[in-house]
């Protein structure tokens, strides 16, 4: 369990591990994909315990609910983004998360940010400032609702005042300006 | 194919990536999807940008969370009837709600206790209030009680000179001095007794450095009988030093205090038996 060395696999090798219900297919996906659905899930959740939470869940989620994965709908990362923000976002409007929140003002401050210096920020990943200058600001600003905050479209036009359509084309935009920066790469 | 174009552009198909879809348009994407291989393409590729792009921001999840997590999968493996039971852990349950109710017993307390002090000090106000008044009506009735008590006194006296039949009176009358001037005075051998009948008095007023002082001339030595004001509210009589002997009674105006021989040119009435 301890062992320094991160398991990785291809995707195809994964999902059908994953199907065999293998137990090193779990700790496969942790150590490939744990990063970028934490970096999903604690944009959308600030408080790390809770974030922490929600990530185990995601997993534990993922495990139990694999057969509702179809590799011809999607890729497998498509599919466990979405079981994570949809866990995060029902947590961000859970009644108990918003208590517990104002609990977390009040009493916690001191060692909630000192956890969150505990996260590290990836560190091989010295070009997302000139990815971030790839986009347009407003392209950026609809990509990130959507994408880190949580946002359906519909209450990202609703947020910026700006119409349905316009919404739709700034995020496709902002979408192929990243197809094009990952292709140049 | 222009069709097909068209929904591309449409951006639905990035929605449906990013999980924004209805179960409806969801359904319709991935048809499309299936019958039109250009979809299916343009599909991939946004699925791998936002894939990179995630990867791009990418939070590295605290070292001991692997562990946590990887075991609580292991101790839920193959015992799946109780998944759903433990989906949301009691534990943080149980800690959400009750740092809850002690936020609102406090809320609560802190509310009751302000409305507390705000009534106890209204109520003391009130009564301070109250006490003060108290205070205020005894110290005038006090004042009143004292007024009665002196004028009672003082009429007693009056009452009893008036009704011995030792007292002789005696019309002091004006020298060249104050012509106008006048001075009874009631005067009891027996007893002793003198008094100045205040209210009959005809004066001028004494300034602050100056007194009048009564004399009884005994033979032809004056003895002093004291001293008084005139001022205008002068209405009691006034009981002066005890003399048994006098053949005449005289007033002068004297410095303030008396003195202890009159002042002659300063005689202002005189009377003899």
């Amino acid at each position: 369990m301890t062992k320094k060395r991160k398991i990785s696999l291809s995707e195809e090798e994964l999902v059908q591990a994953l199907r065999n219900r293998e137990k090193i297919a779990i700790e496969a996906l942790y150590d490939m994909y744990s990063s970028s659905l934490y970096g999903v899930i604690s944009r959308i959740i600030i408080d790390t315990p809770t974030a922490e939470d929600v990530l185990q869940e995601t997993f534990v989620k993922i495990w139990h609910s694999f057969s509702a994965y179809s590799s011809e709908k999607g890729r497998l990362f498509t599919w466990m983004v979405n079981v994570a923000r949809n866990l995060a976002i029902d947590k961000l409007r859970s009644k108990d998360f918003k208590n517990q929140n104002k609990n977390q003002e009040l009493e916690n401050n001191v060692t909630f940010i000192d956890e969150q210096r505990n996260t590290v920020y990836n560190p091989d990943l010295l070009g997302v400032k000139e990815l971030v200058e790839k986009l347009k600001p407003e392209q950026r600003l609809i990509l990130d609702l959507v994408y880190f905050k949580g946002y359906t479209h519909v209450e990202a036009s609703d947020e910026l005042g700006i119409p349905l359509g316009t919404i739709k084309t700034r995020l496709r935009m902002a979408i192929i300006a990243l197809r094009k920066y990952f292709k140049e790469d | 194919m222009e069709d097909i174009k068209a929904y591309i552009e449409s951006g639905i198909l990035e929605l449906y990536v990013l999980g924004d879809v209805t179960p409806e348009e969801k359904r319709q994407v991935e048809e499309m999807a299936a019958k039109h291989p250009a979809i299916k393409a343009e599909l991939d590729e946004i699925e791998r940008s936002m894939e990179l792009y995630a990867n791009a921001n990418a939070v590295e999840p605290a070292s001991d969370l692997r562990e946590r997590i990887l075991n609580s999968i292991v101790t839920n493996y193959g015992d799946d009837s109780t998944f759903d039971e433990q989906k949301q852990s009691p534990g943080a349950r149980v800690a959400g709600i009750t740092p809850a109710k002690v936020y609102n017993f406090y809320k609560y307390a802190f509310a009751a206790c302000l409305v507390l002090l705000l009534v106890s000090v209204a109520a003391l106000v009130s009564i301070y209030n109250r006490l003060q008044d108290s205070n205020n009506q005894i110290a005038s009735l006090q004042l009143n009680n004292q007024h009665f008590a002196n004028t009672v006194s003082l009429k007693d006296g009056e009452l009893e000179v008036l009704q011995d039949a030792s007292f002789k009176f005696l019309k002091l009358n004006g020298t060249a001095n104050t012509p106008q001037s006048q001075v009874t005075v009631a005067w009891s051998p027996a007893k002793k007794k003198v008094w100045i009948d205040m209210r009959s008095l005809k004066m001028p007023a004494n300034d602050a450095g100056h007194q009048y002082q009564l004399w009884a001339l005994i033979g032809k030595k004056p003895v002093d009988l004291g001293v008084f004001d005139k001022t205008a509210d002068s209405t009691d009589m006034k009981e002066m030093k005890s003399t048994a002997y006098a053949d005449a009674f005289a007033v002068t105006l004297e410095p303030r205090g008396g003195s202890a021989s009159p002042t002659m040119d300063k005689m202002m009435v005189i009377g003899k038996f």
